[in-house]
């Protein structure tokens, strides 16, 4: 078992309304993050990531739970582990009438780091002509990276980043996604939040999945997304067919969704396996459809059964990447 | 410690609003000083000539002609008597004809007036006024562009941030302050040698002992409006909270009828700290209406000692307050 870098029991946190009403915005989560690796944290609007990533931080008070970073107590402990640890909750929020940069000196120079440690913080991730701007005209774009920078300041072990592709470009959501995988790949443990579910499913070795302040399923993406993928074959003959493919130990169903007869469901890793299997009898494929579940529909049939409160059904769509 | 004293003070050095400030503090003081040294500027020839002109066209103005010719048919009647008729008539132009000097009342500069009720009092309430807004702003524009919260990814010792900002801000406004009111009383040193007027003894060593406490006073009022913004989180919500209290309070008062005492009000405390105790007649309690000599009974003090206390524990309250709500509240 790999030590663990993020851990929460019980965690808690209630708000009093302006109205005086109690809201529970997280309700009893556990949260385990091991170290190394990019780490996914999801779930829906308002279900408590941020005010999660706001506890473990220090910003936001817990109402009742406990936690530790690196093994220590937090908030307590906190001083002691904060310089392991980069994080962008939510917005970047900085001064705006500051350059970019003259934000940034002032945060690494309150940790006593010397000045040049800005400016590879600010080239890597591509800021460098416009870091001498003022902070209030960047685009959403820029200042996303410019928080993304603040984080690098410190070289952190872990980091912690709330949506950091908002409002970036295609290419900015691709270099980001780059970098975090980049510092995964480094051993830097990335816990990541965010709603682009494919782009976490590219670069999370693992993921939490979070509904209404309460865990909800967390483990390996392999394992939350399922084993294996499901091919739709159409062969001449399904009855041939499906002896053939049960005979070398796959699973076989007819498909029963008002397709033309002679078509079957088959779970196979890969659908090279399944070609392979029939040729060897002689049989042809006239065509052969791939679908995976991906994480994006684990996270709806879960967080959608969350808020109705019903029954888990399984259903899996189309893959795209055709694998 | 160090470290973050050294970022706070950059900080404030880098914010525009905190620079338009101190701008604000430096060319104020030199308009005052400036406007002093012109009204108390010394007569000048043509403005004597022109005085002794306007003297004499008044002479010779018919009914003070005819005043004239009457105070020297009865002298006696103008306390005029006695001598003989050249004595007589000088007496009575004297007594009757207007005189230079009466069109010439500009008074000198008087450093021991400066410094008890005039500009120098003046020049160390605004500069009160704008180290207090100084206080605010710096801290206000943290709280309102949310960089608070990232600061304190870096140092989450929340006790120590608040420290570091609240010392920079002392230190920079009493600072400030004191360079500030310093070059005032020197500037007024030099227009009073220059005019070569005597000044009694030990009037410098008091005016700079004004600029001690007044640069005290513009440090706690730097502190204080950084302290309640700390805990309002917004520099318009601190202004608004003290000018309400400020109206409200004094409304208050006034509708229940609570006498107010001289001690509560601020500026009665900054300004026997600043001209070392005032002293106040109280109509009001019985007896002490009016008279020729005010009996001691009635006379009220508040001393430079007193107002010290009164600022001190204000400060206090409001910076343990801000304190301790900065350490427990959840930042955005
Ligand atoms: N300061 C606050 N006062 C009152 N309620 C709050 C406060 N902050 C958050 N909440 C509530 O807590 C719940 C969780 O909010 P949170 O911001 O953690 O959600 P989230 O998972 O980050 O959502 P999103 O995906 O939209 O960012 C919401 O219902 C929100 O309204
Ligand atoms: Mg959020």
């Amino acid at each position: 078992m790999s030590e663990l870098v993020i851990e929460a029991e019980g965690l808690r946190k209630e708000f009093r309304t302006r109205r005086g009403e109690l809201r529970v915005a997280v309700q009893g989560l556990d949260l385990a993050v091991p170290a190394g690796g990019v780490h996914g944290f999801l779930g829906p609007n308002g279900s408590g990531k941020t005010t999660t990533i706001r506890m473990l931080l220090g910003l936001a008070r817990a109402t009742a739970g406990t936690m530790r970073l690196f093994g220590q107590p937090v908030p307590r402990r906190l001083p002691a582990v904060v310089g392991r640890v980069g994080a962008v909750v939510e917005m970047p929020k900085f001064s705006p009438n500051l350059t970019g940069r003259q934000n940034l000196l002032l945060l690494s120079r309150s940790i006593g780091a010397p000045d040049t440690r800005v400016d590879a913080a600010v080239e890597s991730v591509g800021l460098t002509d416009r870091d001498r701007d003022r902070y209030k005209s960047y685009s959403l774009g820029m200042k996303q990276r410019l928080a993304i920078a603040a984080t690098l300041l410190k070289d952190p072990e872990l980091l912690i980043l709330d949506e950091p592709t908002n409002g970036l470009d295609p290419a900015g959501i691709r270099e980001i996604r780059d970098m975090i995988r980049g510092l995964g790949a480094a051993g830097v443990t990335v816990l990541l939040s965010s709603h682009i579910l494919a782009e976490v499913q590219q670069v999370c070795s693992s993921a939490t999945i979070i509904g209404n302040g309460r865990l909800l399923a967390s483990g390996r993406v392999e394992d939350l997304v399922g084993g294996d993928a499901v091919h739709r074959i159409s062969v001449p003959d399904a009855a041939a067919a499906r002896s053939t493919l049960e005979s070398a130990g796959f699973v076989v169903a007819p498909d029963s969704s008002g397709q033309p007869e002679g078509t079957l469901l088959v779970e196979a890793e890969r659908p090279a396996e399944v070609t392979r299997a029939l040729a060897g009898a002689g049989i042809w494929l006239s065509e052969l459809t791939s679908m995976r579940p991906d994480l994006e529909t684990v996270f709806l049939q879960l967080t959608a059964a969350d808020t109705l409160g019903g029954h888990l059904t399984a259903h899996t769509g189309p893959d795209g990447g055709r694998s | 410690m160090i470290a973050l004293l050294r970022v706070e003070l950059t900080r404030l050095r880098w914010r525009r609003a905190v620079v338009l400030l101190l701008l604000a503090a430096v060319v104020i003081p030199a308009l005052v000083l400036a406007a002093t040294a012109w009204n108390t500027r010394p007569v000048s020839e043509a403005e004597r000539r022109n005085a002794e002109l306007t003297v004499e066209r008044e002479a010779e103005q018919p009914y003070m002609q005819r005043q004239l010719k009457r105070c020297e048919a009865k002298p006696e009647r103008w306390g005029a008597a006695g001598g003989g008729a050249d004595e007589v008539e000088a007496a009575c132009a004297e007594a009757i004809l207007p005189q230079a000097e009466w069109y010439l009342t500009r008074s000198p500069l008087d450093l021991v007036q400066e410094r008890e009720e005039g500009s120098a009092i003046a020049v160390a309430v605004v500069l009160g006024a704008l180290m207090l807004l100084l206080g605010t702003t710096f801290v206000g524009h943290d709280w309102n562009s949310g960089s608070m919260s990232n600061q304190l990814l870096f140092e989450p010792r929340r006790a120590r941030v608040w420290l570091a900002k609240g010392l920079t801000v002392l230190a920079v406004t009493a600072g400030f302050a004191a360079l500030v009111l310093a070059a005032y009383w020197t500037g007024l040193w030099a227009i009073a040698s220059s005019r070569d007027l005597d000044l009694p003894d030990g009037t410098m060593t008091e005016a700079y002992q004004q600029v001690l406490r007044g640069a005290a006073l513009c440090g706690v009022a730097g502190l204080g409006g950084y302290a309640l913004t700390m805990l309002f989180r917004s520099t318009v919500a601190t202004l608004g909270v003290m000018f309400a209290v400020a109206l409200a309070g004094a409304t208050l008062l006034g509708v229940l009828g609570v006498p107010t005492h001289h001690w509560v009000l601020p500026h009665n405390n900054a300004m026997a700290v600043l001209v070392d105790g005032i002293e106040f007649t109280v109509w009001e309690r019985p007896g002490c209406d009016g008279g020729p000599r005010v009996p001691d009974r009635c006379v009220e003090r508040i001393t430079a000692f007193g107002g010290a206390v009164y600022f001190a524990v204000i400060t206090l309250a409001a910076s343990a307050a801000s304190l301790a709500s900065f350490g427990r509240r959840d930042v955005p």
